[in-house]
């Protein structure tokens, strides 16, 4: 532990101090603003303070001025001390299906890195790949994407994370300072959103969309239609996404053949494949196998706790193992976040936000379908990418019969978007996963999340204007 | 006959520290048993430790007696109020491990100095300092340290017996390159633990710089590294020890980094008057002041069979150098409220009064700082500062 003194004048230190309290006091005037002025006509007393919570939620997770748990909590503590959900509600949401994937995917993590397995993969993909940083940064980002399609981006995050981590340590990367290490796994986040969006497999939400459409008209979705009508999106966003962190993260790494020569050291004096190894590499592939045929029959979550119930049951590994290995700070923000977008969505405010901008910005259908896409990609940036397709989808289909608009293309329009969460760690696991290594920082995350989110929205709402009439596809009925 | 300097006691200073002062009076003879010096309070609060016992002062024109229930100094043919110092009552007692608390701690007015360890590696290796050997009366073999626990008890009662001021934690010399600082570093996070006192440090410069950081982010509120001597070749020849193993261009640029890190007039070096000319020594004082260090300007006492300084060495050569450290300071605009109140050394600010006759104790903020809100409040300053300044990093691999 050293020291460094900041020499500035006195007075300025203290303004850079006072920075924070005013800061706190300005969020704090702003809230109780919110809180207190005169609730707009069709805005609830709860939905109105659902949505100031959510700004100063918003506000706090954007300058990262208190740790993202705590800003967390904030909003878990808030919301049934403002009456927006009751306690036993807001705490049950908690305990949302989400949370626990990550708490099972983090113990999944921990108990492959602590075998050993991670570390083994590690160096067998970059011993095969690792011949130029640039491969090795597109074998990575290409992997994740790919893999979403068949499964979903959560567990595709959580899987390649403890080798990307590996990676990362095997070529001496400094975190927070290494612009190679942020690419490495901005690379595993945004592949994994990327590939996310590509089938029906990547995530939970296209499937909860074509429920709610199909409950609604009638109407529905086929995997075929889908991925065709979205795959040329990923393709671009994969080319932008590469693009935008080669500028934005200029490598410092030109030559990595040292490192090879030092894994392929390394590889040499690695034991043979230990029966944990075996055991826990073997719990994995079961794992995904389960997530991608029963995922939707068992739950993600209950499939991911049943993996680490059978690690510890076979020994595999022991809690003390596992502990270090758990982001409890994430968990604490995602728990928090669902609470938050159920906040939002029972208490009314957020579909008074969108019947709001509605009324105002939107009378054409491209402008419709513009709009929609952009509140859900606006939207999934902040809570969870189930909660905007639960709050917008329905409110969607209806807009659809007034203005003589496709249900489907209304659908599209909120559950493509409701997937491109580049921004925010708490936007999606994914995120959240890469973030919690500590190789990049939010203000990485966001600076870049900004422009792929605006380039997202952009090449989708080309794509439904020139692209999905030649597949047969358009906004009217 | 030698002039003397009754009428203006920044002068009297000086010239009592150069000559001494002869002791008839019986009862100030049993006063100053034992000890080198007096502590002498003179007109204008201005606190002078003055020689007694060393050959030199039988020939000074200074006597002390008892005038009208007070005490009186005299001269050819005048003579100034003074009172005598008490001893503080904390040096008859002992700390709980049976140590005398005299042995541990010196009060020298403004300042309590405590030397946990005399040991001094360069008198060891006989490259002591010419001066400070059979001086200063460093015993240099003496392995004895006194704990934390000693320390911290003697400041208590420091404290306790209401003596107020900056706690001056000194290091014996060792080679270290840390300077000092790492051996001083429990006692100086023990003393700022529990007390809400000014604590200054004196240790040799370091050979890195991030141990002036640490210094500072100990909790040290001054830190001294004194040069003693200016003129290069001079320094070689008496400070044997310092020059080889730091080097007077460490030393420099080791006050400099020290005077960007520590507050203003913190940071102070002593150049020991009387060890070469006086020219050298104002090259000396500008040299520091430039860089924002506060020159402490002692006066060499040739010890017993040394016979080390400059000839002839009289207040009218010397007080030109006086006069000339407290323009210099004064121009650069660095702080006088620090280095101040100190018995055994001259600083700065009590020469106000040579150079300006009419000049009283010092402006209303000297005076704040001397009263005891004052002395609080510059505690109180100096934590805040650290507070907001000082930074923890991990260093790299």
């Amino acid at each position: 532990m050293g020291f460094e003194i900041d020499t500035r004048p006195l007075w300025l230190l203290l303004l850079l101090r006072a920075r924070r309290l005013m800061f706190f006091m300005a969020l704090a005037a702003v809230f109780f603003y919110l809180l207190f002025m005169s609730a707009p006509a069709g805005l609830s007393v709860e939905g109105q303070r659902a949505i100031a919570i959510f700004i100063v939620c918003l506000v706090l997770w954007m300058s990262n001025m208190v740790p993202l748990a705590i800003t967390s909590l904030f909003a878990i503590v808030l919301v049934p001390l403002l009456g927006v959900l009751s306690k036993k509600d807001t705490y049950a949401i908690f305990g949302n299906e989400a949370v626990f994937f990550i708490l099972g995917a983090f113990m999944l993590a921990g108990a492959i890195m602590h075998s050993g397995l991670s570390n083994r993969i590690a160096l067998n993909i970059m011993d095969r790949f690792g011949k130029s940083p640039r491969t090795l940064l597109l074998s990575i980002f290409l992997l994740a994407a790919s893999l979403s399609f068949v499964m979903s981006e959560h567990a595709v995050a959580a899987m390649l994370f403890p080798i990307v981590f590996d990676i990362s340590k095997g070529l001496g990367l400094k975190p927070g300072k290494s612009n190679y290490a942020k690419l490495l796994f901005f690379a595993l986040a945004w592949g994994c959103v990327i590939g996310g969006i590509g089938t029906f497999l990547g995530g939970a939400r296209v499937p909860l969309a074509i429920g709610i459409l199909k409950e609604s008209t009638g109407l529905s979705i086929d995997f075929l239609d889908y991925a065709i009508a979205v795959f040329p999106l990923v393709i671009v966003m994969l080319i932008v996404g590469y693009l935008l962190m080669s500028r934005f993260f200029p490598s410092e790494v030109t030559d990595v053949s040292s490192a090879h020569a030092v894994l392929g050291k390394r590889l040499k004096g690695l034991s043979k494949i230990s029966y944990n190894e075996y055991a826990v590499g073997g719990v994995l592939v079961l794992t995904i196998f389960a997530w991608v045929f029963f995922g939707k029959l068992l739950g993600l979550a209950t499939i991911a706790l049943s993996s680490v119930v059978c690690l510890f049951v076979f020994q595999l590994v022991r809690w003390k193992d596992i502990e270090e290995y758990v982001n409890w700070g994430i968990i604490l923000m995602y728990g928090g976040a669902i609470i938050l977008g159920s906040a939002l969505d029972k208490s009314g405010a957020a579909q008074w936000l969108v019947d709001s901008i509605l009324v105002n910005w939107a009378d054409r259908p491209w402008m419709v379908f513009a709009t929609f896409s952009l509140l859900s990609i606006a939207l999934t940036e902040a809570m969870s990418n189930a909660a905007v397709i639960a709050i917008l989808l329905p409110v969607s289909i209806g807009m659809a019969d007034r203005v003589g608009m496709s249900p489907v293309a209304l659908t599209y329009s909120i559950a493509v978007p409701a997937g491109l969460a580049f921004m925010f760690p708490m936007s999606t696991p994914a995120n959240a996963i890469a973030v919690s290594s500590n190789y990049i920082t939010i203000k990485d995350m966001t600076k870049g999340g900004i422009i792929m989110c605006l380039t997202a929205w952009v090449v989708f709402n080309l794509l439904a204007a020139y692209y999905w009439p030649l597949i047969g596809m358009g906004y009217m009925k | 006959m030698a002039k003397d300097y009754i009428d203006n006691p920044a002068a009297l200073k000086i010239d009592l520290m150069l000559r001494g002062l002869r002791i008839d009076d019986p009862l100030v003879k049993a006063w100053a048993c034992g000890v080198d010096g007096i502590d002498i309070m003179l007109p204008h609060n201005t606190l002078v430790n003055i020689p007694c016992r060393e050959e030199f002062t039988k020939g000074s024109p200074y006597t002390i007696r008892k005038k009208d229930g007070g005490y009186v100094i005299g001269g050819h043919s005048s003579e100034v109020a003074v009172s005598l110092v008490p001893k503080p009552k904390f040096y008859e007692r002992k700390t709980s491990t049976g140590i005398p608390f005299a042995k541990i701690a010196s009060v020298h007015g403004g300042v309590t100095s405590i030397t946990p360890s005399p040991r001094c590696d360069f008198f060891n290796a006989n490259v002591e300092c010419k001066y400070c050997a059979g001086n200063l009366d460093v015993k240099g073999m003496d392995k004895t340290v006194y704990s934390v626990d000693d320390v911290v008890e003697t400041v208590a009662a420091v404290l306790a017996d209401g003596i107020r001021g900056i706690i001056y934690l000194s290091t014996g010399f060792s080679d270290e390159p840390d300077g000092g600082i790492v051996f001083l570093k429990p006692y100086l996070q023990a003393i700022k633990n529990k007390f809400h006192c000014l604590v200054a440090v004196e240790t040799l410069p370091p050979k890195e710089n991030r141990w002036i950081d640490e210094t500072y982010a100990l909790g040290a509120d001054s830190v001294l590294y004194n040069l003693e001597i200016y003129d290069k070749e001079l320094f070689e020849l008496i400070c044997p020890g310092r020059a080889a193993s730091i080097g007077r261009k460490r030393y420099m640029s080791a006050l400099e980094y020290a005077a960007r890190i520590f507050p203003s007039g913190t940071v102070a070096s002593h150049l020991i008057v009387g060890l070469e000319p006086p020219g050298s020594t104002i090259m000396g004082v500008d040299c520091l002041v430039n860089m924002g260090v506060v020159p402490i300007l002692p006066i060499y006492r040739p010890g017993h069979g040394k016979a080390l300084r400059i000839d002839p060495l009289t207040a009218e050569i010397i007080l030109p150098v006086y006069k000339h450290l407290y323009k210099a300071v004064k121009k650069s605009n660095i702080s006088l409220n620090w280095v101040k109140d100190l018995s055994m050394v001259t600083t700065p600010a009590e020469m106000r009064a040579i150079v300006d006759k009419t000049a009283s104790n010092g402006s209303l903020i000297e005076g704040f700082y001397k009263s005891k809100i004052g002395r609080k409040a510059a505690w109180g300053l100096s934590s805040l500062m650290r507070k907001l300044r000082v930074k923890k990093s991990e260093e790299d691999e």
